[in-house]
């Protein structure tokens, strides 16, 4: 009726149904390339950037980030990938995997005249009665938290990494790792502040040999090799300013007529300085952090005092150090008189401070802090690419440790939820007469993309095993007295199935509630878009 | 050059230094204008009504937008046809008056156009047509004043029908239980009651945080900001009992100019230089600290920095709370909600310039922190909304469709008139202006006849849209009509004709109205264009 023209616009515009299936191939597309590293023998991505970085890795959120995607639709998914990272911390590679195969059936549905917005309602109930049963039925309390089950969860989130040999070792040193930065707010709630556990990278040496450490460790050695290696107790003063030579501002300038008044000139920019350290050395302080730099000639009067000057320390350990050890970080000696002081309360206290020597580093370590205990995780391993992967692996487990004790539920791994899951909205789905039942069941099948690949990559025979493991499922769901087969998920090195609950492959519930939020909001706003129109860049300026 | 130049002109489309070429010379402007205008019509076509899809936007640098705002859309797809860019023109004009409908006015104009073709192929003179247009315009807003029914400001219900009607075809269509009240209770509680009639919607602040999900988005009874507290030196992050000064002024040592210089030819003069640039600053955070002041809000400066380490420092031992780099574009919402003056030199520091709230805190919301301050004394009619959003694409479009929602309120607030939605206005006013038609003689009752059948292409597009039968749905709505039925509208969501003013499908009467005749005012213009003479 009415034409389909298209208007003149700077630029190309695509509507209908080829920018959905366009869409749905992009996002294919990133799913795949993440798709072989799901699951605990999924395999590693190596990727070289333009200026020749080399980065190995398994986690999801990472292979995403550095591949720079451009099409439109794709980078949703890679924000979902961000997302899911920010959020939890883990389980960014099944969170693509999932939304890319959602979109996929969904697609398909569309080319056999389905309207998307029946779908996509489809879609939003099925993800909501998803939830509700995860909730209800799925979820394991974990009372008074043990120390097995939290070292089951980082176990299993390490098991797809690089580290998942000594996956027994590592969840060890993890859960303790996060325990002891437990810390009660003014509010009395009780927070995990991962941040306060310090990663320190040093080569050689196997992994095995990664310890966990009491006491936060700076990486940088002392300022001077006169000063004591080790100071106790410590006093520590954390600055952040310059102790050099005190320079005017800009717009003073110095003019002398005599000769002997700029020898006193510079006598006395060096004065200054001398001045605050003597200031800070009466407080009481016998350990100086600053962020910024420190003269050679002020470092002789640290020397005489017998006192630890260490600078350039990044800021960020500025602040966790200052927190753990009670001090304040001071930006000026001014005082409310105008005049300068330096007030002995500013100071925090440790037990003591030492420079010892990891690897080819040193490192200086400050133990026994007084307010809050902060801890460092001293990684070792063969190579750059090896260490830098097993930040990332570390990381991920301690979010999802750290989820695991704030959420205080978890589910069985290995494809069982998603299994179960499937199972459930396939019978809710032939309950409803309405137009949403298609895309409910295509919901329900979609989530089995998960069990899928993950026999599929561990080189299984996924058709075979994920019929069991529907059958396991469906008993559980139908006969009251079996209901412990609910947890009955895959055993991927025998491709048999077992209960992954009693196995200890478990996650805690938030994770796989958020992944499939995340990947259903995902997908309905990929669908929902039925036009693109892309402008071109506006290169013609330079020209005649 | 002039040889790249020629076959550039045969083809423009798909080169890069593309601009508009008059090529269309040898074929009547006229028509040549109306189907470039109607492109742009049928382009946001689909995004109309509570089932329409979305259309992603990838701009010239790089930034995607996804959305289903008519205003967005057209805005961001930088048109080049002179007329077409009058459509452009005529969805920001709607949003401006009614800041819902940039849609349905653009596919209202673009169906009018149709006509319009058909007629002027028939021979009619553009200059009877567009007379015609005006008189068919004048009658239709006099058909819809008298289906509308009034609504009274304390109907609370009523004003979230149509907040939500409006909601319904946004991404956020979900979060319309939540957006819908809050919309109405934002714009409610900005009204002033010395001038009933007029919303003021920079009153209504929204603030966008990126984290959560929409349906932590919430009114916030005092002032939010996307800000950090300054805590360099370790400043208080959260007051009671705040006294707060909004200061136009820097706290830091005056800079000398490019030409002037301090000239030190004696050491001591340097430690006085020191000392006096220690004095200058807390000399003034003595004078601010005596007026009781404990909460600074610093506006953003280029000239100088608004606060150094050393004033920073200064402020965190007399315990004053400062908040730098508030745009200045805020200060007069944000004396206007703490009902304090904005203080602009130091001089001028007196208590009573001072807004006073019980509570100024930091809060930690997922990533990043916010500032409230809440508990405001003798707060100013201003509301300030925290919308939340898992990412930024989602995030822009809770905020756009937030903004349309508060529209349609102010809209209520300024005619208060509700009318159905769903379509009926529009096959309401296509019958009665058919009927009409008949007993106009000449010409006009032809061009009358064609208005009223262009409006049918809203009722068309909407069942389109949702997936129905246009043509079925269509012709029982019409039926429905002729017998009597004015509310009968298409139900999308049940997909097929009820009664729509009991399905609580409502818009303000504003909203309709002017979509009607600034949709047929552009038309006119359009119509009137006989030649375009391009001037170098």
């Amino acid at each position: 009726s009415i034409s389909a023209q298209n208007p003149d616009i700077s630029g190309d515009r695509q509507s209908g149904q080829d920018v959905r299936t366009q869409n749905v191939m992009a996002c294919q597309a990133v799913s795949n390339i993440v798709k072989t590293s799901l699951g605990p023998v999924g395999l590693d991505k190596m990727l070289v950037d333009d200026i020749g970085d080399v980065t190995i890795t398994n986690d999801g959120a990472t292979i995403l980030r550095m591949l720079e995607v451009e099409h439109p639709a794709a980078k949703v998914l890679v924000e979902l990938a961000e997302l899911q990272d920010r959020e939890v911390g883990d389980g960014t590679t099944s969170v693509v995997i999932v939304a890319a195969e959602l979109l996929k059936r969904a697609n398909d549905l569309v080319r056999n005249k389905i309207h998307p917005t029946s779908i996509i309602s489809g879609y939003r109930l099925a993800m909501r009665e998803s939830c509700k049963y995860i909730e209800e039925k799925l979820v394991t309390k974990v009372e008074k938290l043990g120390k097995v089950p939290l070292i089951n969860c980082a176990k299993t989130s390490m098991s797809s990494k690089l580290i998942s040999g000594d996956s027994d070792f590592f969840a060890n040193l993890v859960v303790e790792a996060v325990l002891s930065v437990k810390m009660t707010n003014q509010r009395g709630e009780i927070k995990y502040p991962i941040k306060g556990i310090n990663i320190l990278k040093a080569h050689g040496q196997s992994a095995r040999d990664s310890y966990l450490l009491n006491g936060y460790a700076l990486n940088t050695g002392r300022a001077a090799q006169g000063m004591p290696l080790r100071v106790s107790p410590a006093k520590i003063a954390c600055l952040d300013f310059n102790l050099q030579k005190t320079k005017m501002q800009l717009g003073v300038q110095v003019v002398v007529n005599d000769p002997r008044e700029l020898e006193k000139i510079r006598q006395r920019e060096a004065d200054m300085t001398k001045e605050r350290i003597e200031k800070l050395l009466k407080a009481g302080a016998n350990v100086i952090l600053t962020t910024k730099g420190i003269d050679d000639m002020a470092l002789k009067y640290f020397v005489e005092a017998g006192a630890i000057a260490v600078r350039r320390v990044r800021k960020e350990d500025m602040r966790h150090v200052a927190k753990a050890t009670g001090a304040t970080l001071v930006t000026t000696f001014a005082d409310m008189e105008g005049e300068e002081t330096f007030d002995p309360a500013h100071l925090g206290s440790a037990d003591e401070v030492v420079e010892e020597r990891i690897a080819d580093d040193d490192v200086i370590l400050i133990k026994g802090t007084k307010t809050s205990s902060a801890v460092s995780l001293i990684l070792r391993g063969a190579n750059d690419y090896m260490l830098d992967e097993m930040e990332r692996a570390l990381h991920d487990a301690l979010c999802i440790v750290k989820r695991t004790l704030e959420s205080n539920t978890v589910v069985a791994g290995g494809g069982a939820v998603e299994s179960a899951l499937s199972v459930y909205l396939e019978h809710l789905a032939t309950t409803l007469g309405s137009r949403e039942q298609l895309a409910i069941a295509e919901f329900a099948d979609a989530l089995l993309i998960i069990p899928k690949v993950l026999a599929v990559n561990a080189a299984k025979d996924a058709t075979e095993l994920v019929a069991k493991l529907r059958a396991y499922h469906h008993t559980a769901q139908t006969k009251a007295d079996k209901k412990h087969y609910s947890s009955m998920g895959l055993d991927l090195v025998n491709g048999t199935i077992r209960n992954n609950l009693e196995a200890g492959v478990i996650e805690p519930a938030m994770s796989k509630v958020k992944i499939i939020q995340f990947a259903t909001e995902a997908a309905i706003t990929i669908l929902r878009i039925d036009d693109m129109i892309k402008l071109v860049k506006d290169e013609s300026q330079g020209e005649e | 050059m002039a040889a790249v130049a020629a076959p550039m002109a045969s083809k423009p489309r798909g080169s890069k230094a593309e601009s508009f070429v008059d090529n269309k010379r040898r074929e009547d402007i006229r028509f040549a204008n109306i189907n470039s205008a109607r492109a742009v019509s049928d382009a946001v076509r689909t995004s109309l009504g509570p089932k329409g899809m979305d259309k992603m936007i990838s701009t010239a640098n790089g930034e995607v937008i996804i959305t289903n705002d008519g205003a967005t859309i057209l805005n961001k797809m930088e048109v080049l046809q002179p007329a077409a860019k009058m459509l452009v023109e005529l969805s920001k004009s709607q949003d401006s008056a009614a800041g819902d409908g940039t849609t349905t006015v653009v596919v209202i104009a673009g169906a009018l156009l149709k006509e319009c073709q058909s007629l002027l192929t028939n021979g009619i003179h553009p200059t009877v047509i567009s007379d015609s247009l005006h008189k068919a315009c004048g009658k239709a807003i006099d058909i819809l004043t008298a289906m509308a029914v009034p609504v009274e400001l304390t109907d609370r219900d009523s004003l979230v029908k149509s907040a939500s009607t409006s909601l319904n075809s946004k991404v956020v269509s979900q979060y319309s239980t939540l957006l819908a009240p809050l919309a109405v209770d934002a714009v409610l509680s900005v009204i002033d009651p010395e001038k009933p009639e007029i919303v003021d919607l920079r009153d209504i602040k929204i603030v966008k945080k990126l984290g959560g999900t929409v349906d932590d988005t919430h009114t916030v009874k005092g002032l939010v900001f996307d800000k950090k507290v300054s805590r360099a030196a370790g400043g208080p992050t959260r007051v009671e009992n705040a006294k707060i000064a909004v200061i136009q002024f820097q706290i830091s040592p005056p800079k000398t100019d490019i030409e002037q210089s301090i000239v030190v030819s004696d050491y001591t003069q340097m430690d006085r230089i020191l000392k006096e640039e220690r004095n200058y600053i807390l000399g003034m955070i003595k004078k601010i600290k005596a007026t009781g002041c404990n909460v600074l809000l610093i506006q953003k400066s280029i000239l100088r920095d608004a606060v150094t380490d050393l004033s920073l420092h200064y402020l965190a031992k007399a315990k004053i709370m400062v908040i730098k780099d508030v745009e200045r574009d805020e200060i007069e919402f944000v004396t206007k909600t703490l009902n304090c003056l904005p203080i602009a030199n130091i001089e001028h520091f007196r208590a009573e310039k001072l807004g006073h709230a019980d509570l100024v805190e930091e809060a930690s919301l997922g990533d990043g922190k916010i500032l409230k301050i809440t508990g405001i004394k003798d707060m100013g009619r201003t509301t300030s909304v925290l919308v939340r959003g898992s990412n930024q694409l989602v995030l822009d479009e809770a905020e756009r469709s937030l903004h349309d929602a508060l529209c349609v309120v102010r809209c209520l607030v300024s005619k208060r008139f509700l009318i159905a939605g769903g379509g009926a206005p529009e096959i309401e006013l296509s019958r009665q202006l058919g009927a009409w038609a008949k007993v106009l003689h000449g010409m006009e009752g032809y061009c009358v006849k064609s208005f009223a059948e262009a409006l049918e292409v809203i009722p068309y597009t909407l069942a389109e849209n949702a997936g129905l039968n246009p043509i079925a749905i269509v012709t029982e709505l019409r039926n429905k009509h002729a017998q009597g039925e004015i509310n009968a509208g298409i139900n999308v969501r049940k997909g097929q004709i009820t009664n729509i003013l009991e399905e609580n499908v409502v818009q303000p009467l504003l909203v309709s109205t002017s979509a009607i005749t600034l949709a047929t005012e552009c038309v006119r213009m359009i119509l009137k264009i006989d030649d375009i003479v391009t001037v170098r």
